[in-house]
């Protein structure tokens, strides 16, 4: 029979336990309407950035005028691999879903004869690849707690564009979990090197339509432009990052704290029959020893 | 009018009608109006004035970037921009866009040149 003591100091525990979760699932909720805010006020410049690139790069006709950067190097041999982690726990699978599946990328980019480096965002990232065998060329941590992201966005563009120049890598990607709704978040990949096609076919159609007079002429404004894409596209997967990171710890400490009800309910029914099976057994006891008087 | 909207990488600063707005191109200020031919370039640091009627209604300072202007739309992708009046305190120095842009020529000559005596008044 369990003893009624210790059944009375694990309900409490669990009691507390729930207090901790649902805190966090309300400060994460708070955060996340922040991040969310920012992602989406973010999106803007992106968008009519990448609108302005691709106007840029489709009124050139020929492929081979745009620079390396841009395209890409032909047979490429050292791919980057960007992964934006969060800095805590407590946050479901968020990171473990991205590692898992940064795995199989890593895989079938050897599978190709490439071989991969990697850069880590946040500090789950930069704990959990300092185990394994690959190449870490960077770690950036610590981003979100004092609004850095913008700061920590430029010093990673800042560090592929040398390592790029370099020839110590030729294409890089991007990892993060893209921001779905509060309740999914999916990992996805991003080339930055060479830029992907999605990106640039987005507004394709209208950017070949009107025909733009550029100032001044398009290799100097690519030099400013292709720095600046890779600022905004690295700034906004870690607001989307940040956003995921906030809808996931939110779910998974909702979860959490209803886990810790239905916990709290077992419980305390135990402990009432143990009381009432105690309280029973103690009248047996006396009635029963009265009789024998 | 034209529709000027100013960008930064965080967020929508403005978005307005206007009748004109002058930008600092990189090669050379530049009036951005109604029907102008579609027309993309760099920015170099310095003024940027909404106008109209020929006078200056605000003035802005621009720390570079990017401007996209279409038929009736003008988008202004900065990277830094205050206010001018707000750079022309006198605590301008201890300003981040200050101590960035120090010593930076631009085609109007220093970034003090540009707050002290804005080419648009």
């Amino acid at each position: 029979m369990p003893n009624l003591k210790e059944l009375k100091n694990r309900i409490s525990s669990v009691k507390s336990t729930r207090k901790i979760t649902s805190a966090m699932k309300m400060v994460a909720a708070s955060k996340l309407r922040r991040a969310q805010e920012l992602a989406e006020s973010s999106r803007v410049y992106a968008d009519s950035l990448s609108f302005i690139l691709s106007s840029l790069a489709g009124n050139t006709k020929n492929s081979a005028d745009l620079p390396e950067i841009l395209t890409g190097r032909e047979n490429s041999k050292i791919s980057l691999l960007i992964i934006n982690s969060s800095d805590r726990g407590l946050c479901g699978g968020f990171n473990s879903n991205l590692f898992r599946n940064a795995k199989k990328w890593i895989s079938d980019q050897q599978g190709q004869g490439k071989s991969v480096k990697i850069m880590t965002v946040g500090k789950k990232a930069s704990s959990f690849y300092k185990k394994t065998d690959l190449d870490i060329v960077a770690s950036f941590e610590d981003l979100n707690s004092n609004d850095r992201q913008l700061q920590v966005s430029e010093e990673i563009k800042n560090k592929i564009m040398k390592l790029f120049e370099n020839n110590e890598i030729d294409e890089v990607s991007i990892l993060f979990n893209k921001f779905v709704s509060a309740i999914s978040q999916e990992p996805t990949y991003q080339s930055l090197i060479p830029l992907s096609n999605e990106e640039t076919s987005e507004g394709e159609s209208e950017a070949n339509n009107a025909i733009f007079e550029f100032e001044p002429d398009k290799n100097e404004l690519l030099e400013y432009l292709v720095p600046r894409n890779f600022l905004t596209q690295i700034y906004r997967s870690v607001l989307e990052s940040s956003a995921s990171e906030h809808a996931a710890r939110m779910t998974s400490m909702d979860n959490a704290t209803r886990n810790a009800g239905d916990m709290i309910d077992r419980l305390t029914l135990t402990y009432n029959r143990t009381r009432q099976a105690f309280i029973t057994k103690e009248l047996i006891e006396i009635i029963s020893g009265a009789e024998a008087v | 009018m034209i529709n000027l909207k100013v960008v930064s990488p965080q967020k929508v600063i403005f978005e307005k009608e206007v009748e004109m707005a002058v930008l600092p191109g990189a090669e050379g200020d530049f009036a951005a109006m109604p029907n102008h031919s579609p027309f993309i370039s760099s920015l170099r640091p310095g003024q940027m004035a909404i106008m109209s009627s020929n006078k200056v209604d605000e003035s802005f300072f621009v720390s570079g970037g990017l401007v996209m202007l279409k038929e009736k739309v003008c988008e202004v992708l900065v990277d830094q921009i205050e206010p001018l009046s707000d750079v022309n305190s006198s605590n301008y120095q201890q300003s981040k866009t200050y101590q960035e842009l120090e010593g930076n020529e631009t085609a109007l000559g220093t970034f003090e040149q540009v707050v002290n005596n804005p080419p648009y008044k």
